[in-house]
């Protein structure tokens, strides 16, 4: 039986007005995998959320969130399946304690009050949010207002994540936080699509990169491969991030780009290697 | 010459009883970058707050120590978009209007407005309406009308946190080239890797004080990659177990590993 | 469209002086002829930003009118309250605040007051994106804009609620950032454009002045 992909658009294109923003854009995410969405400011990413969210219909082809046509949900009835943060998301919080915002989505999904106390718990749980969890969203940092928001997502348990710039004024310590979130809830069979020019923040999290460029794909592989490659990355405007420019000019076996893998590699090679 | 001087700066914000700043001793010379690094919440942002002028006089609180200030001052915010007029109809007009509030002439507002586009290449957005900017784009149009003003010290909050790659890359070279004019420039930013690059000199806080002072070598630091603020490679060279000192960027990598 | 070639002045003087004269003026047929030429003002900046609002606005008071008033009082007062609301819209509609700024400098006032009325009035486009940016949030997040009172009210409190937070939220950062752009009190502005002031309309200023004055003291006559 074959599986149906997390998320799927066939010859997607869309123009707002008479700006063009996508044109025919095909690509499918199974359940459980981790896709970056990159390409330079303009290139349409933002646009991708919106329908995937049914914020908007594509003018061709269609979106399909698991069997769900987005022509035919609105966008709280999508909410079953797609988790949306956008950006500037930490400007949706509104109830008085995190917790409350927090527990916004799975009880306007209508789940049950024992499994809406389940539900955000777990979300407040996985971005360490425990402490501020009584705290009133705006006594609270613009960071961790973008947590609280991204609890919100994570909250809804639902099929597919999708994030907008998920880091933006987050440090190192708490982007890591939000790796480790999101690869637990890969784990458990939630596919990931992230918008993000954070490419450290990419190759610790996610697993495959499509690049857009205008409206269109103009790159689909996994980016252990994509992120070493810089004379990949230069058309399309990325630069490699340091882990994986350092695996390429030492030429680690494996080209490794996420930090833990790079070290480890290094250790093994320069254990092999004869003394200075 | 020094354009700022910090001696034992201790702030308050209002109705708030540990400081955000602990006795901090700064200096910033005319030609120089200097950046602050440090975990969230460490006083960077509140740092730089004080050398514009804003804290305590706008936001409010308490400073003792003493301050001193050579050059007008001019701050990007990590909120471009709290810094957007609001009534600009196009991209040009939004970066002459800080020129038009300072009673310049309208020939020398327009020459600093047409430099300021050109540096930061916005030229090609001259006509835009601002509203309809991307983050990214709206982040350079700031910088650029804050440059527009032509303040002696330059000061950045996170200037680089809403652009890609290309955009990045153009504001680091700017940053260097506004030193290289003259203008004394103190940044906060948690692109470490770019700063070895980017900075003369680096100061670490920690709770509202200085930890440490150095050139950008301090990322590579053992304390600095424990605590999380070493650069990626420097992290990666610590993890793997092998010998000090750690080497700060790719170049040094390779060249250790010859 | 009305509005765009005229001096803000002017705007700001047929916005003031329709409701003026909707209350000067005896009713039921001064407030008629107001209202009526300030809903075709309003409709002027077209259905959905002009007519549609100012329509939408006014039916509530007519609705309370009728409840405390018998229907001769109702007319009357609501057709004022009509003539204000559509002149507001159409002002709202017609004025840039940018311009407004450029107008006012350039006749010698602080440039933080004019900054200060021209943001008021630009509020209500900026609150609305702020609004729509809310609502998809929501929505997104499972919250339905359809179903009963019970779910109409938490929809509501679900979009109010973080609209006045974060716009308050932002008032504090808001006058920061703006000092940093040297909007500061005492200034003097260079003005970039300001905008054409022609004889005829200051001329029509006058009239409009004079028009008001003229029927308030017949009516006291």
């Amino acid at each position: 039986m074959a599986v149906i992909p997390a998320l799927r658009l066939d010859g997607v294109s869309f123009s707002y007005g008479t700006l063009p923003a996508l044109a025919d854009l095909s690509f499918s995410i199974a359940p459980g995998e981790r896709v970056a969405l990159l390409g330079k400011n303009g290139a349409g990413k933002s646009t991708v959320v919106r329908l995937v969210a049914g914020l908007e219909r594509p003018d061709e082809g269609t979106v399909w969130v698991g069997d769900w046509d987005t022509h035919d949900a609105a966008p709280e009835q999508l909410a079953r399946r797609v988790g949306s943060v956008f950006q500037h998301a930490d400007q949706q919080l509104f109830a008085s304690t995190v917790r409350d915002d927090v527990s916004f989505g799975p009880r306007a999904l209508g789940v049950g009050a024992r499994e809406v106390e389940r539900r955000t718990d777990d979300a407040i749980e996985d971005l360490d949010l425990a402490p501020h969890a009584a705290h009133h969203p705006y006594d609270l940092p613009p960071a961790f207002r973008k947590l609280a928001a991204l609890a919100g997502a994570l909250a809804l348990e639902p099929a597919l994540l999708v994030l907008d710039e998920p880091t933006i004024g987050l440090d190192g310590a708490l982007r890591g936080r939000v790796t480790r979130a999101l690869l637990e809830r890969s784990a458990a069979g939630v596919a990931l699509l992230v918008i993000t020019h954070d490419l450290t923040f990419a190759a610790e999290t996610l697993e495959r990169g499509l690049v857009l460029d205008r409206g269109t794909l103009a790159c689909d592989e996994p980016l252990a491969g994509l992120l070493g490659d810089a004379t990949r990355l230069e058309p399309l405007g990325l630069v490699a991030p340091p882990v994986a420019a350092l695996s390429a000019a030492l030429d680690l076996p494996g080209r490794p780009v996420r930090a833990a893998d790079a070290a480890r590699e290094l250790a093994r090679v320069a254990r092999g290697r004869p003394g200075p | 010459m020094k354009s700022l001087t910090l001696e034992g700066a201790t702030f308050w914000y209002p109705a708030t009883e540990s400081p955000a700043l602990r006795e901090v001793s700064l200096e910033v010379a005319q030609g120089e970058v200097v950046a602050l690094v440090g975990a969230l919440g460490a006083g960077a942002s509140t740092l730089l707050l004080v050398a514009a002028d804003l804290a305590p006089r706008v936001t409010g609180g308490r400073l003792a120590g003493a301050v001193a200030r050579r050059d007008r001052s001019g701050i990007v915010l990590p909120t471009p978009w709290t810094q957007a007029s609001g009534m600009a109809f196009t991209v040009w007009d939004e970066v002459a209007f800080g020129p038009a509030n300072l009673a310049w002439p309208t020939h020398e507002i327009a020459r600093q407005v047409d430099r300021a586009l050109e540096r930061l290449e916005l030229i090609p957005l001259a006509s835009r309406d601002p509203t309809t900017l991307s983050g990214g784009e709206l982040q350079r149009v700031i910088i650029a009308a804050i440059l527009a003003m032509d303040p002696g010290l330059v000061l950045f909050d996170e200037p680089a946190a809403e652009l890609d790659a290309g955009g990045a890359r153009t504001l680091w070279r700017l940053i260097r080239l506004l030193a290289k004019e003259g203008k004394a420039v103190l940044l906060a930013t948690s692109a470490l890797d770019a700063l070895p690059d980017v900075a003369d000199r680096v100061v670490w806080l920690e709770d509202g004080a200085v930890r440490a002072v150095g050139t950008p070598d301090l990322l590579a630091d053992v304390a600095a990659c424990d605590a999380g603020l070493g650069t990626s490679v420097a992290t990666v060279w610590r993890a793997s177990g092998l010998p000090g000192p750690y080497p700060l960027t790719v170049a040094h990598a390779v060249q250790r590993w010859r | 469209m009305t509005g765009r070639r005229l001096h803000p002045f002017t705007l700001l003087a047929i916005a003031a002086a329709l409701p003026a004269l909707a209350w000067i003026l005896p009713a039921p047929a001064g407030g008629a002829a107001t209202a009526g030429i300030g809903l075709a003002l309003a409709a002027s900046r077209g259905l959905r930003r002009g007519l549609w609002p100012a329509v939408l606005t006014a039916a509530p008071f007519w609705l309370f009118l009728l409840l405390l008033h018998d229907v001769p009082t109702t007319i009357a007062i609501g057709l004022r309250i009509t003539t204000m609301v559509a002149s507001f819209v159409w002002l709202v509609a017609a004025l840039e605040p940018a311009r407004l700024v450029e107008a006012m400098v350039a006749a010698g006032w602080s440039a933080s007051v004019a900054y200060l009325l021209a943001a008021t009035l630009s509020a209500v486009p900026v609150l609305k994106a702020r609004a729509k940016r809310i609502v998809e949030a929501q929505r997104c997040r499972g919250l339905s804009p359809r179903g009963g009172i019970a779910a109409r009210l938490r929809a509501l409190r679900a979009l109010a609620l973080p609209l006045v937070l974060s716009a308050l939220h932002e008032v504090d950062e808001r006058a920061l950032a703006l000092e940093t752009r040297g909007l500061v009190p005492g200034i003097h502005r260079t003005p970039l454009a300001p905008p054409p002031d022609p004889a005829v309309e200051r001329a029509l200023r006058w009239v409009l002045l004079l028009a008001c004055l003229f029927a308030l003291i017949r009516r006291f006559m």
